[in-house]
């Protein structure tokens, strides 16, 4: 009994000091790790699945990858002009179907191997194997007739058509190493994709699933102009941008992006304003809401010019975005030289929107508010994505306003694969999205006849002139010339009002202000010329 | 007890197979699939006409699309004509589309099966990388959670639902309900953000991490230092976790009590002269947590499962997101070998409750069990 008691004792005691451990070491465990000015921790909303530029489908491989990786050539921050990188210059021929390219001599991937035409040449032929999970890229190169190595230092591209985005295909190949990846082993599920080798400016260093991937300065990066100040960059994956915002504000992120309400209610204490500098500048893109041109309701033009009207952009983006976003009238970036700026914007009216609506004959006959034309009611499914807040505010807002028209609104949610699958069947009647894109844009996927029935022309858009122009634009290399074309395409698109256009909504993000020489440019923002601030 | 054992271990054999079946023919009839969504995703849905032939070739590569044997297309051909009078190939007759969906997902689940036998869980569609390994990464992290949680939740709700049943009916048990009712019925998402804003943001106090489950750079810190580190991130989490369980057990364990207490050998022990203490804790306590051995079988397979919602709000890469992530990407092998081992689970813990019974209750027997 005693010698029971006792053995109780003991356990006792030392549970006590196991609890007494734990507070202890709970208390104590403010050690934070001291932070190192020089690294810059960045915030990511998911991780990628891959780093392996040619089989990811993310936005966040290129966030990552376009520290460790370098193209044939790359945009000016400021012109959007292509400028050389890994080649050192280029020739393209008159016909405008053979690109040349002179590489740089003596560049090294981040393991030291050296930076060859073979790269180049492989890296082309992995995205033509249909083995190799690239399907999105293969499109890009379908139309490449030839790819030659002339020496250790000269590629040769040849297409089989001319096509005024060929440069940039080309040029942007995201070129990978050859020694790494040919080595037997299946490239889809390659070690080296969750370790890549580049030949950039930061080295990959390690990568823990779902927590954070972090980067360190190629110390002996070739580009002695674009070496970067920032030795460490460490991606930080938090999926709720609440508390991505939270974790900025304690100062455990160095920039992150912010949503419209958080842009304008929650970031504009002094203390915030002390610490975080905030940015904004326009990418290409814009919101719309796509009607399905199969369907009786939306076949007539006018009638889409009435829905136009009935929509209220200008409160959407005040109340919806708080007023960042900028109205437009077109598919173009409204920065860009394709952007018709002579089109005025459609305004809310609904008393116009009416009359046009009895012209064209939808006109409510039996007096249930609902209008009717042939026996059809316009009444009309509106498809929208779930897990947005933005589009089942906006369908709501268009619901109330068009039922005062006698146009009747069922909003329909789906996730977003059973979305993708309905828009690919075409199997919708209007449908709310926005389109994301590149500078030098070609409209084609999206509004050419040929893609209505397998492209992206999902509305079903068909009109002979601008069929033409998209053609046309494809070969003129001349940007100016192109910008006619495009104006003009941009007024049929306009008149014929497949899509009402919404607005285009601005990148909003938050720095520390421990950096300096921070340059909002139309590309964006270059972490790459940031320098560091050591501070007090 | 051997014999038994062979005999529960055979039947979860075709229990099985047919959770996984249903399973399988579920996902892959939810609209939508994972290479259109990969090729929509590149472009933002932006996709020329072309890449629904590459989209093609990508079934294939993935295993989605695979050769029917030649007698089974006869055999459609044979059905369809017979049906509609011709079959004209082309044309898409619903009973054709359906006998060739059933063929082509009749074999992909065999293969299927047949790589199973192997513990052969495939790659995930997403990353390529294999299903096994990327289980492996989030099962611990989801595990410490769950073990914690079930910890607390069951050292809290037993006593507390004796107690409970020994005061009933006095303020002090309603209050005790009223006030797990209350926990039961706050949404996790928002006591876990309130949790956030109020003790770890830093705009009122700073107490806790906001984020993962180890700090970065925790490296340096020495093993204990660790521990504690992993601690102090568990705290919030836990919290969000535990808080809505107390009510449900607190309840059922005081219903048994109370079944319990009613019996005539606690009164005999009573009687007796034993002190109230040993009557509750050692005669009335003990036979109360048979029932309790029922809930044994959701408890293993609890252990595996995570939350989405704590896991999106406290960044912890568990297996909540894991599967949720795979549904949304229609990652097959992941969704499949997620809930092939949550059945597995299921069905092992329902085993060991069973054989829990016998073991604390001697007037159940495995024959009497095996017969049924």
């Amino acid at each position: 009994m005693n010698i029971e008691h006792r053995k109780n004792m003991k356990k006792r005691i030392s549970i006590l000091k196991f609890l007494l451990l734990v507070v202890v070491l709970t208390t104590g465990c403010n050690i934070q790790v001291p932070k190192d000015p020089y690294t810059l921790v960045y915030h990511l909303g998911s991780e990628p699945d891959t780093l392996n530029r040619l089989t990811a489908t993310d936005a966040y491989e290129g966030r990552i990858n376009g520290f460790i990786f370098d193209g044939l050539i790359e945009r000016d921050n400021a012109t959007l002009e292509f400028k050389p990188k890994l080649a050192e210059n280029w020739e393209i021929s008159d016909d405008k179907l053979t690109f040349t390219f002179h590489l740089r001599q003596g560049i090294k991937w981040h393991d030291g191997a050296p930076f060859t035409a073979d790269d180049v040449l492989y890296t082309y032929k992995q995205i033509m194997n249909e083995k190799v999970d690239a399907p999105h890229l293969r499109v890009y190169y379908k139309d490449i007739k030839e790819v030659e190595k002339l020496d250790d230092y000269t590629v040769r591209f040849t297409y089989s058509i001319p096509y005024f985005k060929a440069l940039e295909f080309v040029g942007g190949i995201s070129v990978i190493p050859k020694h790494l990846f040919d080595d037997g082993q299946d490239f889809n599920s390659h070690p080296v994709n969750r370790a890549p080798i580049g030949t950039g400016p930061y080295k990959f260093k390690e990568w823990q699933t779902g927590k954070r991937i972090v980067l360190e300065r190629n110390e002996a990066y070739w580009d002695q102009t674009k070496f970067p100040d920032i030795k460490k960059i460490l991606f930080k994956i938090i999926p709720d941008d609440t508390v991505a915002l939270q974790v900025l504000k304690k100062g455990d992120l160095d920039i992150a992006s912010l949503r419209p309400i958080q842009w304008v209610r929650q970031t504009g204490s002094p203390q915030f304003n002390e610490q975080f500098m905030k940015l904004q500048y326009y990418t290409p893109g814009y919101r719309y809401v796509g009607w399905n041109l199969r369907r009786p309701f939306f076949q007539d033009k006018k009638v889409r010019r009435a829905l136009a009207q009935l929509i209220n952009r200008e409160a959407i983006v005040d109340k919806l975005e708080y007023g960042l976003g900028k109205l437009v009238t077109g598919p173009f970036w409204i920065f860009g030289y394709e952007y018709n700026q002579e089109l005025p914007n459609i305004t809310f009216n609904p008393e116009a929107a009416k009359k046009l609506l009895d012209e064209s004959g939808w006109i409510d006959r039996d007096g249930d508010g609902i209008r009717e034309k042939d026996g059809v009611k316009f009444s009309f499914t509106f498809l929208i994505p779930a897990g947005a807040a933005f589009y089942t505010r906006l369908a709501t807002i268009m619901k109330s306003d068009f039922e005062k028209a006698g146009v009747e609104i069922n909003i329909q949610t789906m996730e977003w694969a059973a979305f993708v699958n309905r828009l690919n069947s075409r199997d919708f009647d209007a449908v709310s999205l926005a389109w994301a894109f590149g500078f030098d844009e070609d409209p084609y996927q999206v509004w050419h006849s040929t893609q209505v029935e397998k492209g992206s022309n999902f509305v079903g858009f068909n009109n002979g002139e601008a069929d033409r122009l998209l053609e046309e634009a494809r070969t003129v290399f001349d940007k100016e010339k192109r910008a006619k074309l495009y104006h003009r395409l941009h007024e049929i698109i306009y008149e014929e009002q497949p899509y009402a256009f919404l607005y285009t909504g601005p990148a909003l993000v938050a720095r520390q202000r421990r950096f300096s020489n921070v340059n909002v440019y139309p590309a964006g923002i270059d972490i790459l010329e940031w320098k560091v601030d050591k501070g007090p | 007890m051997t014999s038994y054992l062979i005999k529960r271990l055979l039947a979860m054999i075709p229990t099985l197979l047919g959770i996984t079946l249903i399973t399988f023919f579920i996902i892959k009839l939810a609209p939508g699939d994972p290479i259109s969504l990969k090729v929509q995703a590149m472009q933002g849905l932006k996709a020329e006409a072309m890449s629904a032939q590459v989209a093609e070739e990508m079934l294939k590569l993935y295993g989605l699309k695979v050769e029917l044997p030649p007698k089974y297309e006869a055999f459609i051909h044979n059905f369809t004509t017979r049906i509609h009078g011709s079959d004209p190939q082309d044309k898409p007759f619903f009973i054709r589309k359906a006998l060739t969906w059933l063929g082509q997902n009749a074999i992909q689940y065999t293969t299927w099966i047949k790589k199973l036998v192997k513990l052969d869980f495939g790659r995930s569609f997403k990353d390529h990388r294999p299903v096994l390994d990327k289980i492996k990464e989030a099962l611990p992290i989801t595990l410490t959670l769950n073990i914690l949680e079930i910890i607390i939740v069951y050292f809290i709700s037993i006593p507390l639902g004796v107690y409970s049943a020994l005061h009933r009916e006095t303020f002090l048990d309603s209050t005790i309900m009223l006030f797990l009712f209350i926990l039961y019925s706050l949404p996790s998402f928002w006591v876990a953000t309130i949790l956030l804003m109020y003790l770890a943001s830093g705009d009122h106090l700073n107490w806790f991490p906001m984020l993962g489950i180890i700090s970065d750079g925790a490296d340096q810190l020495s093993f204990f230092e660790k521990i504690g580190n992993v601690a102090w991130h568990l705290v919030l989490p836990v919290t969000a976790m535990v808080y809505g369980g107390f009510a449900f057990l607190t309840r059922f364990s005081r219903s048994t009590m109370l079944e319990v207490v009613k019996q005539d050998f606690v009164r005999t022990a009573a009687a007796k002269g034993l002190p109230r203490r040993k009557v509750i804790w050692k005669h009335a306590f003990r036979n109360q947590l048979i029932p309790l051995i029922t809930l044994m079988g959701t408890l293993l397979p609890a252990l595996l499962g995570g939350s989405v919602i704590i896991e999106q709000i406290f960044s912890i890469p568990g297996m909540g997101k894991l599967a949720f992530e795979s549904v949304l990407a229609r990652d097959y092998p992941t969704i499949m070998a997620i809930a092939a081992i949550s059945a597995f689970l299921t069905l092992i813990s329902l085993l060991l409750s069973d054989l829990a019974y016998v073991w604390v209750d001697p007037r159940i027997t495995f024959e009497g069990r095996g017969k049924k």
